[in-house]
This record gives structure tokens, sequence and C-alpha cells, in this order.
């Protein structure tokens, strides 16, 4: 690559995951962006490369008790408890308006065993809009979920079933939560995966010391933001070594530099989760900054710096 | 183009910008009133409505914080120009932000939220506890004809009279009083401890309010959530309609991550968890569950 030759306008912004081809590697993380009609008078959502809506179960979903979220040290502590109106009230409500939006839209889904996977993957085969399925396989605030993503039979046996029972690009979400991303990673591209997302939250608490109590209304909840992109960071270095699928990073992504650097370490795409929050328009921010970015390496398209990191130290 | 049958304000006309410190003065106890240039906001807003405030430049804190529309300050051609907020000094954002001179940059979205509905009042109560009479001050204003907000302009039949009951710990933690009475709002003030106005609890002052007024009254209220709860049942009572406004903590304002939810009822009487932010943080008191 040498630099000089290439020019920012020239740079190429599309993406291959598998079998699902987005416009650009910028996306939006679940449970970060709603069901995305709530950014419509902030966000020029159309320029977006995947837009993933807020998980959706088989059945409505309360979620857990407030308080739901607590701030930490640059980051924030969450316990929703994948509250939603379940798969029907989705496609009712809310996917006619994503489907019109333009930007790939990737459903994120949650069973509570493996047939409730599968179902929603049959249900959600064929709908206008959809474009690929997450497989939320590591929400820590929904027992039972977490299971499929801990455990390497298991998530083989959820992807597999997935693939089998619908024509949908699916990407696993994978969470931090184990002693050895690897294995879980392995496992997903041996049940089909066509691509990888990394990180869900990082299992922690809050505690009130005054009071006595946790301050999670669900006691242990997911912590998110920028205090855990390092540890993002290394599940994608670590996984784009033992696996050949393409790979999504998620974790504490808020600026331009923290794009490149997953990039760098393997990512072919990456999700904006928590910046949205106190952010709202830092989706676009970080698409507008991509182009000089890769120039700057010389990087003609998003897969020439790809998993590129290959020193040590300074 | 956003419509959801169960929300009716998403941020459709909100506005993310920086903006910098105008005015950032003590008015009371661990209160201070935050005067800001932002005209983008400042015409589109309606009382009831807030928005998000942020520390700009740091990720410590990380999330914005919601606060409530205080004031609009319009130019010299009489066009809305400048926002005040007011503000309760209770943790880290905000101990940082009450030392903050002018003219620090400060990330701001809004509006955000159902504003109070305009609904035709004869004797406006407003029932307000602890910080909670900050969203009241527009609201009295609009109702005594004194201003108008939104665009275009939102009309609101004029109120023949406002009332003010605002309780809180001790003298010193009572703020804006002085705006309010200036605005032509009958002002009722009660202390914990007895320091000014009634020695005790502000939903005391309801059931003489209501008694005394010779016009029909409507209650708002907005402050801790057992004070709502009791004010709530007042109305109940006194056969009176009631708008709560909720305080809950969130972490967007915009109905992104579902944190602010409080359990509200639908016509058929079963709650569910619903988002302060983009259903509320005005309820009918009915519908919420305490």
């Amino acid at each position: 690559m040498n630099p000089a030759a290439v020019k920012q306008s020239s740079v190429s912004l599309e993406v291959q995951l598998g079998r699902l081809r987005l416009a650009n590697p910028i996306t939006v993380a679940s449970g970060t962006f709603g069901y995305a009609r709530e950014m419509a008078g902030l966000v020029d959502m159309a320029r977006l490369g995947g837009i993933l809506p807020k998980t959706i179960t088989q059945n409505p979903r309360a979620g857990n008790p407030p308080p739901r979220t607590i701030e930490t040290t640059g980051g924030m502590l969450n316990s929703i408890g994948l509250d939603n109106d379940g798969v029907e009230a989705f496609l009712k409500r809310q996917m006619p308006y994503l489907a019109g939006l333009g930007p790939a839209v990737i459903v994120s889904i949650a069973g509570e065993s493996r047939e409730e996977f599968t179902r929603l993957a049959a249900r959600l085969d064929g709908v206008a809009g959809v474009r690929a399925l997450e497989l939320n396989v590591s929400c820590p605030n929904v027992s039972g979920g977490v299971d499929f993503g801990t455990d390497p039979a298991m998530c083989e046996k959820v992807v597999a079933g997935v693939r089998d029972a619908c024509s949908l690009p699916v990407v696993a979400k994978l969470t931090p939560n184990v002693t050895d991303v690897t294995s879980i990673a392995r496992a997903a591209e041996a049940g089909g995966a066509d691509a990888l997302s990394l990180i869900n939250t990082c299992l922690g608490m809050a505690i009130d010391w005054r009071r006595g109590r946790a301050i999670l209304g669900n006691v242990l909840g997911g912590l998110s933001g920028p205090a855990i992109k390092p540890i993002a960071l290394r599940a994608v270095y670590q996984v784009a070594q033992a696996v050949r699928v393409p790979l999504m990073g998620v974790g504490g992504i808020a600026t331009i530099d923290d794009a490149m650097e997953f990039f760098v370490a393997g990512a072919t795409a990456v999700q904006i989760g928590t910046a949205n929050f106190y952010n709202p328009t830092v989706s676009i921010g970080i698409l507008d900054a991509l182009p000089a970015a890769l120039a700057e390496l010389g990087a003609a398209c998003v897969a020439d710096v790809v998993g590129t990191i290959g020193g040590k130290g300074p | 183009m956003t419509e959801d049958p169960r929300c009716t304000c998403y941020a459709d006309h909100a506005w993310q910008g920086t903006v910098a410190i105008e005015q950032n003065v003590r008015i009371a106890r661990d209160t201070f009133r935050l005067r800001f240039a932002c005209p983008e906001i400042a015409r589109r807003i309606v009382p009831g409505q807030f928005l998000m405030l942020r520390l700009a430049g740091t990720n410590d804190p990380l999330l914005g914080r919601p606060l409530a529309l205080y004031d609009v300050i319009c130019d010299s051609d009489g066009q809305p120009a400048l926002l005040d907020v007011v503000y309760l000094v209770v943790g880290k954002m905000t101990r940082r932000l009450a030392a903050l001179p002018p003219p620090t940059p400060l990330d701001v979205w809004g509006p955000l939220g159902n504003g109070f509905p305009p609904t035709e009042t004869s004797h406006l109560v407003m029932v307000a506890g602890g910080i909670g009479q900050t969203p009241f001050l527009t609201l009295a204003q609009e109702y005594l004809g004194l201003k108008t907000f939104g665009d275009p302009p939102r009309r609101v039949p004029r109120a023949e009279a406002v009332t003010l009951c605002y309780g809180g710990r001790n003298r010193g933690y009572l703020a804006g009083v002085e705006d309010f009475r200036t605005c032509g709002v009958q002002v009722r003030l009660s202390t914990d401890d007895g320091s000014q106005g009634h020695h005790g609890l502000v939903t005391d002052l309801i059931g003489p309010v209501v008694e005394e007024s010779p016009a029909a009254c409507r209650i708002v209220c907005c402050g801790p959530e057992a004070m709502m709860e009791t004010t709530a049942k007042i109305a109940h009572r006194l056969g009176l309609p009631c708008q709560v406004s909720l305080e809950t903590p969130m972490a967007c304002g915009i109905g992104i991550c579902f944190s602010c939810v409080a359990k509200i009822r639908d016509a058929s009487g079963q709650w569910d968890y619903r988002r302060t932010c983009v259903e509320g943080p005005v309820f009918a008191a009915d519908d919420v569950e305490f």
C-alpha cells in the first residue's frame, strides 16, 4: 500500500460479511439505537452501513425492574433485560419502517431455547427488508441466553439450527464473559455463522455501600462504553487469528480512531453502541472521517486494513 | 413518518450541538441557574419538555443528564434565543457543572419528551417538591398569557388563576420563588423544618387551595415519587384532572436505551414498563402505577 497513491474519493467503503454485503462498515449496535425511528430527527440513517434493532424474542418481555442503568467511570452498566414486544409486534410496528430506511437491517434475535431461536429465524426468513440475523447468544441479563454463548457445543447447535431454518446470513454475537472466546468463536463458525460480532457487554455490578445494596434492579448488569474497548479489541484480535469468517467489532467505539483500531485488529465492520446514547450523531461522524483515515494508510478499500496488525510495542 | 401507537414524541424536532455557558449562577442552596444561547432549541421547546446536557470533551462523566426547561429568553428582535435550566447539585456531573465558568462548552440535544398538554384550565394548581418546580415556570407564563412556546407557537387558553404549591427541605433550598411571583403566580410554600411557609408536606397545601378556589382546578405535579403518589391520590379523591412529570434515571433521553421506564397502566388496567423520555415525562396521574 502506497499512501501517496490513494485519494480519499477513490476509497471503496463496501464490505462483505459472508453472504451479507454492506455499503459501508459503520453500523449501529442492537440495544443502542432503539428501533431506529427514535433517531429519525437526529441521524441521517440512510447513510449507515447497517442497523441492528433492539433484540426481539418470540413473546413480549417486560424486562427487568429499574434502575436499569448506572453510569460507571468511562462506561455504564445496564440490566434492561430484553424489554420488547415480541416478534409479531416487531413485524407489524417496526419492520415496515426499518425496511424503508435503506441500510441493511440485521435483526437481533434471542431465544430461551434452541427451538425458540429456530422458530424466530423461520418467522423472519423472507420478510421484506430483513437482510440478516444476529443471534444474541450473549445477553448477560437473561438467564438461559448466556448459556448458548458460553458452551461451545450449545453455541454450535444454535447457529446450525438457525442456518437450517432460514436462508438469511447469520451473525453470532459473542460474550467476552468466557475463559477462551476463541473456542466459542470456532464453534459458531463450525455451526455455519457467516460472521461473528464481538463483544457483548462485560458482566459487572455497582454497589451503594451506605445502603448495603446493589444499585441495579437486577443486581448484575452488562458493562459497556469506552471502558470496555480494550477488552473488545483483545477479543477481536484473538478471534481473528482463530477463525476464517469475518468479524464485526463492537465495544466502546466512539471515534474514528476507535473504529480504525478494530479494523486493524481484524474486524471487517464495526457496530457503534453506547456512544449513541451520549452522542446521537456519532455514527455519521465516524463514517465521515473513514475515507481519510483509510487513505492515510494507503488503503483502497476497508479490506486492505482488516487484520493488518503486525508488529508489537513501539 | 415516525408514528408508533405507543409513543407520541420522538426526537423528530430535536437538535444536537455544542453550546457555550453564558451564565451559571447560584440561586439557592446547592441550586444553580444555567443560561446558554441555543435558538434552535429555544424556538421549538414547550413547557414540560426537557433537554440532555453533557460536559463536552470528557468521558467522565460519560452520559448526558436530562434537565427540564426553566425559561426561554428572547433576543432584542423578540426571537427565542437563550435557554435557562435550573439544577440541583446531586452527583458527579452536577458537581462539576456547578464549578464551570462561561464560556465552557456543553453538548446539548433537545427538545425532548412530551410537554404538558395545553388543555383549557380555569385554575392551574402546580404542585412541586425538591427541584420539581423547574418545569412549571414556563407553564405558568403560558397559562397567564405572558409567553408563547413552540414552532409554530402553541395556543393555550388563558387560565383565571395559577397557583404554585412548593415544598423544600428548608428555606435555603427554595429556588426561584420570585420568578413565579413576578409572573403573577400565587405561591404557597412549605418546608420540612418549618423555616418558611407551612411546616410539613407540600401535599397538605393542595386541599385548602382547591377548596378556596372559585374556579375548576387542574393539578400538575413534579417532585419526589412519594409526593407525586400522594398528590395523585388527592386529585383522584377530589375528582380533579392531574398530570405528573416523572423523573426517572435516563441514559439517552431519546428512547433508544430503555433505561427510564416506569410502570404505566393501559386502558385495561394492566401495567407495562414505558419509557418516560419518549412516552412521558408527563403522564396522567391515574395511569401511573406508583
